[in-house]
């Protein structure tokens, strides 16, 4: 027996050595790929993104009278405190973040992970309540039910895109609103699953379903799920068969075929896949979060998810971080508009704004690039460089000066149409300075003539204003004056390199 | 039978929806009174509801025909409809809250033009981008301005509404058409004008020609990025006047998320309508339609209320059923590429 017993031993062990091995060496791969230059790029991108969008928002803040460094200050304090919430916020993001990625890489979007996850979160909720079940087992199988219907709803859009070839952005919507509206009515007064009380939702479900709390008030074992998942995810898109041919799939559909993939097959199963994962965020949340099931509980967990999976370039590890960082913005929100009085809603805005940044990463390089360009040329001949960017940096303050003056207009007692005017002109004088910044910042001959409508801008919206409340604005008077002047420098200056040049 | 009989593709669908609804009118004609009149009411319904997801939608058509996907309709209706109510409620003048609401929307979708067409980023990221931002704005300024949570206070200088007294007392035209939003009739026009744009005019045809095959435009010398951007433009500033139609047109407040998803329902009746005006015209009056007798059961049908669900959910369905079992979209070619010029050797 023992002799018999032996080889089986040393076999297990090898296996576990080559295993470790592989976990190792997959380690490094990972390591090797944060390192990468492709990464680092891209993570630089994203900061620079976040950056800007926070002092747009920071404008915007201004604008609407809050103090946006008490704000900012708050912000990153709630979510430094309250890491067990930030940790909370992030893990049904992650999934769904992950799940919308999973179909990006296959060329497909799926803008319906909400559905997917009410689905999924509705077939927990129902065997969290209605069956009983030891107390490991029970929340297994409400999460492998969860992410079964979310992949069979996610599957049906893929059918329908692979083989009738409906657009899954239509088919993937239209089917999360079913979704929502099925789900509500399954829990509604009129549906078999209602629990009697005023509150459309199912009755409480047993507690062996119940995830455990890990780490501080809210923190659930779906944190851990999410995490596991990421590194699931990675493994299925750059280590197997299936998941490089969904990659060939999603970057040229025609060569991929020619290749002999079978692309409807994998269209289906990509989004079959992605389902599931936002099955799985609904059935986490479902059994973590909440006891019982409630009509419309996500509140966009799964919009969200779309967000994420676009902040963190579709790439696993991108969108753990991406996800991370809008619990922690989420979580922050609180402390922020308890304290400093901003509404929670300043993050939607700051969350817009840094996706639109990421959408246009040139944005950021060109901004760099010309800074380079700009610094050099003042380092090399300071006279007559610096006109240039002394006049784009009037061009980005008359913006701010603008919107200013536009917000102490607005708040006075009496508006006259006159007075409406030249608020709408100050307006406009703020969307000519971003035009002047640009043209100025790039040396564009145009600019000087932009800075000869800002000019005439400013001294009509002062006008405007003197018509219709009988005071004078000083500031669009001096403002008017300084852009007349750069106008004039910058002419002169112009004239001067022309002549030069014609004399060389 | 085969359904290839049926031409769709020549003047005869003119002519074919035109004799449609002549003969429905008479057919209505012949009908008992207070069935006339629910049909009037029917139909008023479908108008109101159809008016955003038109106007919306060919919005997107003007946008998506340029080769650019504009999914931040949502986004810039629901600033649209803030602008609308903001202005008309300061202003104290609907026309001026209307012309804000094409401006916002116009001013919109063109960082949605610059961040696609300028800086080539990605289409679909950058439009998320819109609707979050356009989400958040219009609730922070909501706030700001009312200094209330949810809903703002009522704008009482909606855009007023066209009477037709003659038609008073018709059974059917009465509540139909007798009172009547002018926005209703923007909308029909602006499908009117839209056709002749986009297919018959020199603009149309570089728009056109954009979105299928931009080397072309570029080598017949018209600059492709204006030509999209111009559409994108466009393309916000129409939904800007569908959200505003919400706002000051239909209601008389701006609400916290407004649109509740109107923005994706225009764009699938934009896809339904295979990107064309008369197309997208149709479909979101269907779609409108489909709405309308939501209402239609709450009110006259109330015995169907527990399913209420289900008949809210018929124009979804409708449009998977429509979408994989009927017909295949074809979108503009290039849509979502950016255009690249070829770099002198």
């Amino acid at each position: 027996m023992s002799v018999t017993q032996n080889p089986d031993v040393e076999d297990t062990s090898d296996n576990s050595s080559e295993l470790i091995a592989r976990i190792e060496e997959y380690y490094k791969g990972v390591i090797a790929k944060l390192t990468g230059e492709e990464f680092t790029n891209q993570f630089y991108w994203s900061i620079g993104s976040v950056l800007l969008a926070l002092v747009v928002s920071a404008v915007i803040m201004v604008m609407a009278g809050y103090n946006p460094g008490v704000a900012f200050v708050w912000l990153s304090y709630g979510a430094i405190t309250k890491l067990d919430q930030v940790l909370w916020y992030a893990s049904p993001l992650i999934l769904t973040g992950l799940s919308v990625a999973l179909a990006f890489r296959c060329g497909l979007f799926n803008i319906g992970a909400e559905g997917q996850l009410f689905m999924g979160s509705m077939a927990s909720a129902l065997l969290a309540y209605l069956f009983a079940f030891p107390i490991v087992v029970h929340p297994i199988l409400c999460l492998a039910v969860g992410v079964l219907a979310g992949a069979g709803y996610g599957f049906l859009a893929g059918l329908l895109k692979a083989y009738r070839g409906a657009h899954e952005v239509v088919t993937t919507m239209m089917l999360s609103y079913i979704a929502i509206l099925f789900t509500s009515w399954l829990v509604s007064q009129n549906g078999p699953f209602w629990d009697g009380s005023m509150v459309p939702r199912t009755p409480q479900f047993y507690d062996t379903a119940l995830l455990p709390v890990i780490f501080g008030n809210y923190l659930h074992l779906g944190f851990i799920i999410a995490l596991m998942a990421v590194f699931g995810v990675d493994y299925l898109i750059n280590k197997t068969v299936l998941g490089y041919e969904m990659r060939a799939v999603g970057h040229n559909i025609d060569a991929a075929e020619n290749a002999g993939i079978d692309s409807k097959k994998k269209v289906a199963i990509a989004l079959g896949i992605s389902g599931g994962l936002s099955g799985l965020a609904g059935s986490t949340e479902i059994i973590g979060t909440f006891d019982r099931f409630t009509a419309n509980w996500s509140a966009g967990l799964g919009w969200d998810g779309i967000t994420v999976a676009v902040l963190g370039n579709n790439n696993p590890f991108g969108v753990l971080a991406a996800a991370l960082f809008f619990g922690a913005l989420k979580a922050g929100s609180n402390t922020m508009q308890v304290i400093a009085h901003v509404p929670a809603e300043m993050i939607k805005v700051i969350q817009g704004l840094v996706v639109l940044f990421v959408a246009a990463p040139r944005i950021i390089s060109w901004l760099v690039d010309h800074s380079q360009t700009a610094k050099d040329a003042v380092e090399k001949e300071p006279a007559k460089a610096l006109p240039w960017v002394l006049a784009a940096l009037f061009g980005l303050s008359s913006v701010f000066i603008a919107l200013g003056t536009a917000r102490n207009i607005m708040v006075l007692p009496t508006l006259t149409p006159m007075v409406l005017v030249s608020i709408l002109i100050l307006v406009l004088v703020a969307l000519t300075g971003i035009l002047v910044f640009v043209t100025e910042f790039t040396h564009d001959p145009r600019g000087s003539f932009l800075l000869l409508i800002i000019a005439v801008g400013w001294l009509e919206a002062g006008i405007a204003f003197y018509v219709g409340s009988g005071t004078i604005e000083v500031t669009s008077l001096i403002m008017s004056a300084i852009s007349f002047l750069f106008w004039f420098a910058l002419n002169f200056l112009a004239k001067g390199t022309i002549e030069e040049g014609e004399g060389s | 039978m085969n359904w290839r009989l049926i031409n769709w593709q020549s003047q005869y669908r003119t002519l074919a929806v035109l004799a449609s609804i002549v003969i429905g009118l008479i057919a209505i004609n012949f009908m008992p009174v207070e069935q006339q009149a629910i049909a009037g009411w029917l139909v008023a319904t479908t108008l109101q509801m159809a008016t955003p997801l038109v106007l919306a939608g060919l919005g997107g058509m003007y946008s998506e025909r340029g080769g650019i996907v504009n999914i931040g309709l949502e986004g810039i209706m629901l600033m649209g409809a803030f602008t609308g109510a903001a202005v008309a409620y300061y202003a104290k003048d609907p026309w001026l809250g209307l012309l804000g609401a094409v401006m916002v929307g116009g001013l919109f979708a063109s960082i949605h033009g610059v961040a696609c067409v300028k800086y080539k980023g990605n289409h679909i990221v950058s439009g998320t981008g819109i609707i979050l931002f356009g989400t958040g704005l219009s609730t922070l300024l909501l706030e700001l301005v009312w200094h209330q949570k949810g809903q703002g206070e009522p704008v009482t200088n909606t855009v007023p509404d066209l009477m037709f007294p003659a038609l008073l007392d018709h059974p059917f035209l009465g509540p139909a058409f007798s009172v009547i939003s002018p926005i209703v009739l923007f909308m029909f026009i602006i499908t009117g004008v839209s056709w002749f744009v986009l297919f018959r005019t020199p603009f149309g045809l570089r728009l056109r020609a954009a979105g299928e095959d931009p080397s072309t435009l570029d080598s017949a010398g018209v600059s492709v990025q204006w030509t999209r951007f111009i559409g994108v433009v466009i393309s916000g500033c129409l939904a800007g006047l569908g959200g505003a139609y919400l706002s000051i047109g239909f209601g008389s407040a701006f609400a916290k998320e407004m649109t509740s998803g109107r923005g994706f329902i225009s764009l699938a009746a934009m896809i339904f309508g295979n990107w064309t005006p008369f197309g997208v015209l149709a479909a979101g009056l269907f779609f409108g339609f489909l709405i309308s007798m939501n209402y239609f059961i709450q009110i006259y049908f109330p015995i169907l209320l527990p399913f209420a669900n289900f008949i809210a959910m018929l124009p979804y369905v409708l449009v998977i059923i429509a979408l994989g079992l009927i017909r295949k979209s074809v979108p503009p070619k290039a849509i979502a590429i950016p255009y690249e010029k070829e770099k002198k050797g």
